[in-house]
């Protein structure tokens, strides 16, 4: 495995031996990876290769799906978040997560911003100043900043998703998880929503997960590459692109299946 | 072929609506007469409500004063504020008895359950809103007013009700929180929300507006409804003043006059019957309103 790219700090979440089993088959198959402080790692693979299951195993979301088990270790910061006695609650308010479609709720910009921190009643100077810094860095602050009372759900596709990473940025997490987050997007949203990722690795950890090769090229420091449940390879993006060690993963980015 | 000559040869626009022999072709003639028939048959669809609505106005609306309303029946020249209040006491109990059950189920139904126990709940409730009115009459009878000695009475007549109005609010219930979309609760869940924070913070809002709506549509059937209260309350001339006290009520009202010899009283029937529309064309309207707000607010969540 080649070594952490430039400007990549300490561990913040470690994967050990991670497999995930449902009713009838394994999902996942013994992950190891680690993800380092202001980094962003692609989580690529064909679909049905586990990447969904693995980027939910990291938040412990996988337990809103009945009959899903998980075995192995993941520590976030040094702690082992499935040991007993963790509430998951508190794990998904340091790992934020980005879905697939946009899914602001029915209330005003505003309010889908601070949600986060209304759940824990944080006083309200400071979800004021959370919720404009996390909008700012969401990169959605001055499209909507004239408007922070209007119902979100008058937002475009692209700018909701936005407003959904603002409303994860605002809890401020070490940890940003993305699972296909520009998959419902046309390519102008999907351009500003990388803008955005590529903006935020430079203070928080990213994992994206995302079918799309060429996203992973243009914004990921490190790609990894899923199949079939098992972790086949994981390097530098470039090296992935240009020297994959794997026969699999030379298949895979050069389109040979999907 | 030669290069100019068309591909497909397309006959006039005209040409379509006429066979060779200049005859109207069959769709033609069934496009024309749709065009008669269709209104012809929705006169069909709503003449009888409009004949309804009609018939009892005429009868009931010249008669009705505001003396009608504020004074307590006696013989031919008496009001109508016993029944009434009696009906409006009823209606505002049963509701409370509903809407205790049904929304307490369905959100159990819709957010707890397992998907196999939420099945089998709801196949029940819907055979359970199947049951005929009189057989709930019956139950009432045996097990509130006789084994548990309430009597006829308002107690008895409410919770009756409220039994028979408990599915359409159960319905309600359950449609509403479990349409809201998945990944609307996998947000919030993966915002940190704790699940009662989920159901408070999100699901609520979106999912009340329905509830409303099943609420208001379950009063404006139950408020008619006659046979659950046939056998655990009956006609009285005084408005309730408790629990346990009689209770009269508009459709009894009705269920006792029409074939009444004294043309007064059998007028109190129409008079009955007039207010009974009102109200439930009152909580249908109410119904409409808080749909399309609910609606307004709600565009572009589900799509």
């Amino acid at each position: 495995m080649s070594g952490p790219p430039a400007g990549v700090g300490e561990t913040v979440v470690a994967v050990e031996d991670v497999s995930v089993r449902s009713r009838d088959r394994l999902l996942l198959d013994g992950i190891s990876i680690d993800f380092a402080a202001r980094s962003l790692t692609a989580v690529v693979g064909p679909s049905g290769c586990g990447k969904t299951t693995f980027i939910r195993t990291l938040n412990r979301m996988t337990e809103l799906t009945p009959g899903l088990k998980v075995r192995g270790t993941i520590r976030y910061l040094g702690q082992n978040i499935y040991a007993p006695g963790v509430n998951p609650v508190v794990v998904r308010r340091r790992m934020g997560m980005v879905f697939q479609r946009p899914t602001v709720f029915p209330m005003s910009v505003f309010e889908n911003a601070a949600f986060g921190l209304r759940i824990v009643h944080a006083p309200e100077e400071e979800v004021d100043a959370a919720v404009t810094e996390a909008l700012q860095r969401a990169g959605l602050w001055e499209e909507v900043r004239a408007d922070l009372d209007g119902s979100a759900l008058a937002l475009s596709g692209g700018q909701q998703q936005r407003l959904c990473i603002a409303r994860a940025l605002a809890v401020r997490p070490r940890v940003l998880l993305l699972d296909e987050p520009t998959s419902a997007l046309d390519p102008a949203a999907t351009q500003r929503v990388e803008s955005t990722l590529e903006r935020l690795k430079e203070d928080i950890v990213l994992v994206l997960v995302t079918h799309n090769v060429g996203q992973a090229a243009r914004i990921s420091d490190r790609i990894a590459f899923l199949h079939s449940g098992k972790l086949v390879e994981v390097g530098a993006t470039a090296d992935i692109l240009e020297r994959p060690r794997e026969k699999l993963t030379e298949q895979f980015i050069t389109g040979r299946f999907e | 072929m030669s290069p100019s000559e068309p591909l497909i040869s397309v006959p006039a626009i005209d040409d379509l609506r006429r066979d060779r022999s200049g005859h109207l072709v069959g769709r033609t003639v069934l496009d024309r007469s749709a065009k008669w028939l269709l209104p012809l048959l929705y006169l069909v669809a709503i003449g009888p409500i409009l004949s309804l609505v009609y018939w009892i106005s005429v009868r009931a609306v010249p008669t009705l004063s505001w003396h009608v309303l504020t004074t307590n029946p006696s013989g031919e020249a008496g009001g109508l504020y016993a029944p009434l209040m009696g009906s409006l006491a009823i209606i505002l109990l049963a509701t409370a008895v509903a809407v205790a059950f049904g929304f307490l189920g369905g959100l159990a139904t819709a957010e707890y359950l397992s998907d196999r126990a939420a099945e089998t709940v709801r196949v029940s409730a819907n055979v359970f809103a199947g049951t005929p009115a009189i057989i709930l009459g019956l139950f009432g009878y045996f097990a509130l007013v006789e084994y548990l000695g309430w009597g006829p009475s308002l107690a008895a007549a409410s919770v009756t009700l409220g039994i028979f109005m408990t599915p359409y609010v159960f319905r309600a219930t359950d449609l509403a929180y479990a349409s809201i979309p998945r990944h609307i609760r996998e947000a919030a869940v993966g915002s940190g929300a704790r699940p009662v924070q989920y159901l408070l913070r999100i699901a609520t809002p979106i999912a009340f507006p329905q509830v409303l709506t099943g609420i208001f549509l379950a009063m404006a059937i139950g408020v008619g409804e006659t046979a659950p209260l046939v056998l655990t309350t009956n006609q009285y001339s005084l408005p309730p003043t408790g629990l346990f006290s009689k209770a009269g009520a508009l459709p009894l009202d009705i269920w006792g006059a029409y074939q009444n010899p004294l043309p007064g009283i059998v007028t109190a029937a129409f008079q009955s019957a007039f207010l009974l529309l009102v109200i439930v064309v009152g909580l249908n309207v109410i119904v409409r309103v808080v749909a399309v707000r609910s609606r307004r607010r709600l565009e572009g969540l589900y799509r």
